[in-house]
């Protein structure tokens, strides 16, 4: 190992900074990035979140697509006449996917606590709130991903989709919204964990009744009214619903419109609330 | 810097973990440019008075002032000013040398960071690996690594917490070379913890040494050695003794016990080992060491332990995840 002996002379001028907003924009940037950057980096993260939807549509799309079209129509109110249960599992899929990718942000917290770069983030003039909501939003560009593979998928499982430019932006708004709440509901739950084991624990626990009580995998006039009662509030179900009126009905009407405001209101309070948690919570190490 | 030519002030710093008492009413007093080092064993406080004083953790009683900001009031304005180098090398190791420099820059909020970079990749020798990701660099490249990353904002203080700890004896002389160099060439106040007596002489300009969140003793290293004029011996026998056999022995002026270890402050030790061989023919001498005067004894002319020893009663859990990951590696 060599030692360091050049004489290097460096600029005497103090150097600049972007303070106040810029700065925290600056950083949240830095952020954000690097959580983009470290997922496109690990094949074995893309290979996963790429996969993880398609199995849902292949296995338990797959035992459903074999009823006949008929008994389907019959028996699942909502699934469009004809096109069967894949059509109608797809938005739904997507929909738990986002509510999933939570837990990916959570882990990659834990991780930078427990390898201490949460220190040398934090060793800087970043704000917890500026950590936490660069995490939330990378969290979520992972779980969008999903989306092209997904639709890749039920085309080759022969499912014919709707919609237009337009309406296909406010779907894919709604899955941002979900995603974004999600990641946030799971980052300040998580926040003052430093336990590997946490997300996943958070994540079964939620995962359970949140996917079942949404409408996503099955239609909510098949539910007992208890169950009811948790889809009428859960926005995995929105989110499903909206899916479903532009993929697979090819419309977008006024309900869907508040389906959508339901999502915005769902993320913008999520972040707001596990923002005001993360800035004190959010442990260094 | 400062206007009274300290980088770094505390009066009364205290910090409390519960019922843990890690750092203990501490006065420090930092000059600007100098290289300061607290020494002390595992679990002695060390990196808490980092953490406090970098706005990491919180202060529980007292005032600090860092680059002549208070560390609570102003804690951004102090983390504009310092710069940090971990005790097991915390980087990006999925982002190459650059990237990491970059992300450096974005935290700190810098516009214009793109020369100084590679000011410092060429100062540090790194220029030609900026592109590789430096989960692929060797130990020493890493350690470069991170002390450019510190060193990227200018800041004013650099706190470096056990900076060659778990490095081979070839590595830690380049990182001496370094922070030296870095204190020098830089103009940058560097404030180090370490257990390893020969570093905190070889490097310190001012050494506070520290035992249970306390300062037990501070100033120059020759200040500190010149305190303890008398030799330390260390022994060990595998018949059980007495303080009285021991301090019979001519030449012996103090006599401690340690667990099963003796320690002897005595005049000269060349004189009283041949004594103390006779003395203790009999009772089976298994181990023994001799300290001519250091700052290890100081430490242990003050604690009345060696400073390896001292913080053996301290769990001490991030030393412990650092060898599961090191293991793991």
């Amino acid at each position: 190992m060599s030692t360091a002996t050049q004489t290097v002379a460096l600029p005497a001028s103090v150097i600049e900074r972007r303070d106040g907003r810029v700065g925290q924009l600056s950083q949240f940037y830095g952020l954000y990035a690097r959580e983009v950057i470290k997922t496109f980096r690990n094949p074995f993260v893309i290979v996963i979140t790429l996969v993880q939807p398609f199995m849902w549509l292949a296995f338990f799309g797959g035992i459903f697509s074999t009823l006949p079209t008929g008994t389907l129509d019959s028996f699942l109110l909502h699934a469009p006449p004809g096109t069967g249960y894949l059509a109608f599992l797809l938005p739904g899929t997507l929909a738990t996917g986002m509510m999933a990718i939570g837990m990916f942000g959570a882990m990659s917290t834990i991780q930078d606590k427990r390898f201490g770069f949460m220190k040398r983030i934090l060793i800087t003039p970043t704000s917890k709130a500026t950590v936490y909501l660069s995490k939330a939003l990378g969290s979520m560009t992972r779980g969008l991903v999903q989306i092209p593979v997904m639709i890749a998928a039920a085309t080759a499982f022969g499912v014919t989709l709707h919609g237009d430019p337009l309406t296909w932006c406010a779907w894919i708004l709604g899955l941002v919204f979900l995603g974004l709440g999600f990641s946030a509901l799971f980052l300040a739950i998580t926040a003052s964990s430093t336990d590997w084991q946490t997300p996943g624990v958070v994540s079964n626990f939620l995962s359970m009744p949140l996917m079942f009580a949404s409408g996503a995998m099955f239609p909510t006039s098949i539910y007992p009214t208890w169950m009811k009662v948790i889809a009428d509030v859960n926005p995995v179900g929105y989110s499903a619903e909206l899916s479903r009126s532009v993929l697979t009905y090819g419309t977008f009407t006024a309900t869907d419109l508040t389906y959508l405001g339901y999502l915005a209101l769902f993320a913008t309070l999520m972040i707001l609330i596990g923002t005001a948690l993360a800035s004190r919570y959010l442990k260094v190490e | 810097m400062t206007g009274n030519g300290w980088a770094i002030e505390a009066h009364g710093l205290t910090k409390r973990y519960d019922k843990l008492l890690a750092v203990d009413h501490v006065d420090l007093a930092v000059p600007a440019g100098s290289i300061f080092g607290l020494l002390g064993p595992n679990g002695a406080g060390k990196t808490t008075i980092i953490k406090v004083l970098t706005g990491l953790s919180d202060i529980t009683e007292g005032t600090a002032k860092v680059a002549g900001f208070d560390v609570h009031q102003d804690p951004m304005h102090v983390k504009q000013r310092v710069g940090w180098v971990a005790a097991e090398v915390i980087l990006d190791d999925d982002l190459s040398g650059w990237e990491n420099l970059w992300l450096q820059a974005r935290l700190q909020g810098l516009t214009d960071w793109k020369s100084r970079a590679e000011q410092l990749l060429a100062y540090f020798e790194l220029t030609d690996r900026r592109r590789d990701k430096v989960g692929a660099y060797s130990t020493g490249m890493r350690k470069k690594m991170e002390i450019a990353l510190a060193l990227l904002h200018q800041p004013e203080v650099i706190f470096m917490d056990e900076p060659t700890i778990g490095l081979d004896a070839n590595v830690r002389r380049m990182l001496w070379d370094l922070i030296t160099g870095v204190n020098k060439q830089f103009g940058v106040t560097v404030l180090l913890t370490s257990h390893y007596i020969e570093e905190a002489d070889a490097l310190c300009d001012h050494v506070a040494i520290i035992d249970h969140g306390r300062f037990v003793a501070t100033g120059t290293p020759a200040e500190l050695k010149a305190r303890v004029k008398e030799d330390f011996i260390e022994l060990e026998t595998s018949e059980p003794l007495t303080a009285e056999r021991l301090q019979q022995v001519a030449g012996v002026s103090s006599v401690r016990s340690q667990g099963s270890t003796w320690i002897l402050r005595v005049a000269s030790a060349e004189e009283v080992l041949p004594r103390l061989f006779h003395a203790l023919k009999t009772d089976g001498i298994r181990r023994i060491n001799v300290e001519k005067p250091s700052l290890e004894t100081v430490f242990i002319d003050i604690t009345g332990k060696k400073i390896d020893q001292a913080g053996s009663d301290v769990q001490d859990y991030r030393k412990f995840y650092l060898n599961v990951r090191r293991a793991r590696r």
